[in-house]
C-alpha cells in the first residue's frame, strides 16, 4: 500500500514541486500551507512522513517540529526539513528553545536546504520510507 | 496587555532589520512571535500595454523579499523567536487587515505614510486608514534624524500625551504591559488656549492645578503598576506642545490614543494623532479606540 506524505509549505510552487516528486515515486501526497493547518492534517491523517518548511505564516516549522518531536502520539512520524533557513540557524534556535522551555529536542534526521533537485528529494523520502 | 506577537510591515525602504532590531527589547514584554509582511504594490506588476501581467516581475519581487526575510528570520530564530512571513501582490491596507485577521498580532509596526499631500487629502493616509479599521495598536516607526540612525532604545523614554479620552484608558492599560521595557515615561496633558477662559493669572493657575492633579493620580496608578512616571502640563496648540515636550524630555517615542471619530472631517483638517504620526520626527505609537463610534 502506498504511503502518505504530508508537505507543509506556504509556497504553492514548492508544494506543487514536492507533490509531483511524490506522485512520480508512487507516494500519496497530502498538503498543508502553514504550521497550524499542518498539525491539524497530521492529527487527522497520521501520515507516514512529513516534509516540513520552517518560515511560514501562522505557526512556523520550528514550532511544529518541536511539537512533533515531543508529542508521545506523534514522535514516531519521521520528518524531512525542507527549507531556505540554514541548518546552523535551525539548530541554534532549537538550542535556545531547549534552554527556555526545557527538554532537549533531537536534531532532524534529514535537513534539505532549498532548492534541491527532484532526485535528491526523492532519495531523501526513499531513505525514510523505503 | 502583553505584546506577544508583532506584525512588521515593510517595503524594505524605511523599515529594515535595524528597525526590527530596535524592537527586540519587546522580548522583555513577552514578545515571542514576529510576522513579516511585504506588500508588492499592484502597479509594479500590473497589466501594461504590450506586455500583459508581469508575472516574471512578480516572481522576482517575491523572491527578493523572501531572501531578505529568510536572512532576518534566521537572526530571530536564533534568538528563540517564532517567525512567519507573507509576501503578496495586493493593496497595502486590505492586505494588512487580512493578515491581522489570520495572525491576531498585538502590535503593528509600519513606516510613515508615503502618499503625497494631495493623495492623502482624497484617500487619507495609510496609517490613519489603518487606525480607523483596526483595534490593534500601531507603531509608526521613524528614523529620528535625517542620517537614518535608528533609535536604539525605542521604549526607554516614551511620552504619553493624554486628553483624558476613553481611548486613553486603553492606552494606559497597554502602557502597563510595557513596564519591563519602559525606563521612564513622561505623561503630559496640553491645555488648549481656548480652555483658558480668563486671562486672570489665578484662573490660569487653577486650570493648571486641576490638570496636574489628574496627571499625578495617573502617574501614581502607573507607578503602582511598576512604571517610573513623570507628569507635565503644557498650554497651547496640542500638536506643537506635544512635539515640544518630546524634544525637551528627549522622548524615544510619542504615545497617543486615536479615536476614529469624524474621520472624514479629520481627512480635511488633520487631527493631532494624524499630524504627529505623519509629520513628527518621533516614532509614534497610536492606540486606536473602539470601533463603535
Amino acid at each position: 500500500m502506498s504511503k502518505k506524505v504530508l508537505v507543509v509549505d506556504d509556497d504553492p510552487d514548492v508544494r506543487s514541486f514536492v507533490v509531483t516528486v511524490l506522485e512520480e515515486n508512487q507516494y500519496i501526497p497530502l498538503v498543508a500551507q502553514d504550521g497550524v493547518e499542518g498539525l491539524e492534517m497530521i492529527e487527522k491523517e497520521q501520515p507516514d512522513l512529513v516534509i516540513l518548511d520552517v518560515l511560514m505564516p501562522r505557526g512556523s516549522g520550528i514550532r511544529l517540529y518541536r511539537k512533533l518531536r515531543t508529542d508521545e502520539n506523534l514522535k514516531h512520524i519521521p520528518i524531512i526539513m525542507f527549507t531556505g533557513i540554514a541548518l546552523r540557524s535551525f539548530l541554534k534556535s532549537q538550542k535556545v528553545l531547549d534552554e527556555f522551555k526545557g527538554g532537549e529536542v533531537p536534531e532532524p534526521d534529514i535537513y534539505l536546504e532549498k532548492p534541491v533537485e527532484p532526485e535528491e528529494l526523492a532519495a531523501a523520502v526513499k531513505k525514510k520510507l523505503g | 496587555m502583553e505584546i506577544r506577537k508583532l506584525l512588521f510591515v515593510t517595503k524594505f525602504e524605511e523599515l529594515c532589520y535595524d528597525a526590527l532590531n530596535s524592537l527586540l527589547a519587546l522580548r522583555g514584554a513577552a514578545l515571542e512571535h514576529v510576522v513579516f509582511l511585504n506588500v508588492i504594490e499592484r502597479d509594479k506588476v500590473a497589466m501594461k500595454r504590450g506586455s500583459g501581467y508581469l508575472k516574471e516581475e512578480e516572481v522576482k519581487l517575491k523572491e527578493t523579499a523572501n531572501i531578505r526575510f529568510i536572512d532576518w528570520a534566521e537572526n530571530l530564530f536564533e534568538l528563540g523567536l517564532e517567525v512567519g512571513a507573507y509576501m503578496e501582490v495586493s493593496l497595502l491596507i486590505p492586505e494588512i487587515l487580512r493578515v491581522i485577521e489570520k495572525e491576531s498580532p498585538d502590535l503593528i509596526v509600519i513606516g510613515r505614510s508615503h502618499k503625497g499631500a494631495l493623495e492623502q487629502l482624497y484617500a487619507g493616509s495609510d496609517v490613519m486608514e489603518l487606525v480607523r479599521r483596526t483595534d490593534v495598536p500601531i507603531l509608526v516607526f521613524k528614523h529620528m534624524i535625517d542620517d537614518n540612525i535608528v533609535p536604539e532604545k525605542l521604549f526607554e523614554r516614551p511620552l504619553f500625551a493624554t486628553n483624558w479620552s476613553k481611548t486613553d484608558q486603553k492606552a494606559i492599560e497597554y502602557i502597563k504591559g510595557l513596564k519591563e521595557v519602559i525606563g521612564e515615561i513622561h505623561i503630559m496633558h496640553v491645555v488648549k488656549d481656548s480652555a483658558l477662559k480668563s486671562s486672570d493669572t489665578h484662573e490660569v493657575q487653577k486650570v493648571r492645578k486641576v490638570e496636574r492633579k489628574k496627571l499625578d493620580t495617573l502617574c501614581d496608578e502607573l507607578e503602582d503598576a511598576g512604571l517610573n512616571a513623570r507628569p507635565h502640563v503644557y498650554v497651547g496648540d496640542p500638536q506643537k506642545e506635544i512635539e515640544k515636550a518630546a524634544k525637551e524630555y528627549q522622548a524615544s517615542m510619542i504615545i497617543l490614543g486615536s479615536s476614529e471619530k469624524a474621520a472624514i472631517i479629520e481627512r480635511w483638517t488633520g487631527s493631532i494623532s494624524k499630524n504627529i504620526a505623519d509629520k513628527s520626527i518621533f516614532p509614534c505609537l497610536l492606540i486606536p479606540g473602539k470601533k463603535d463610534i
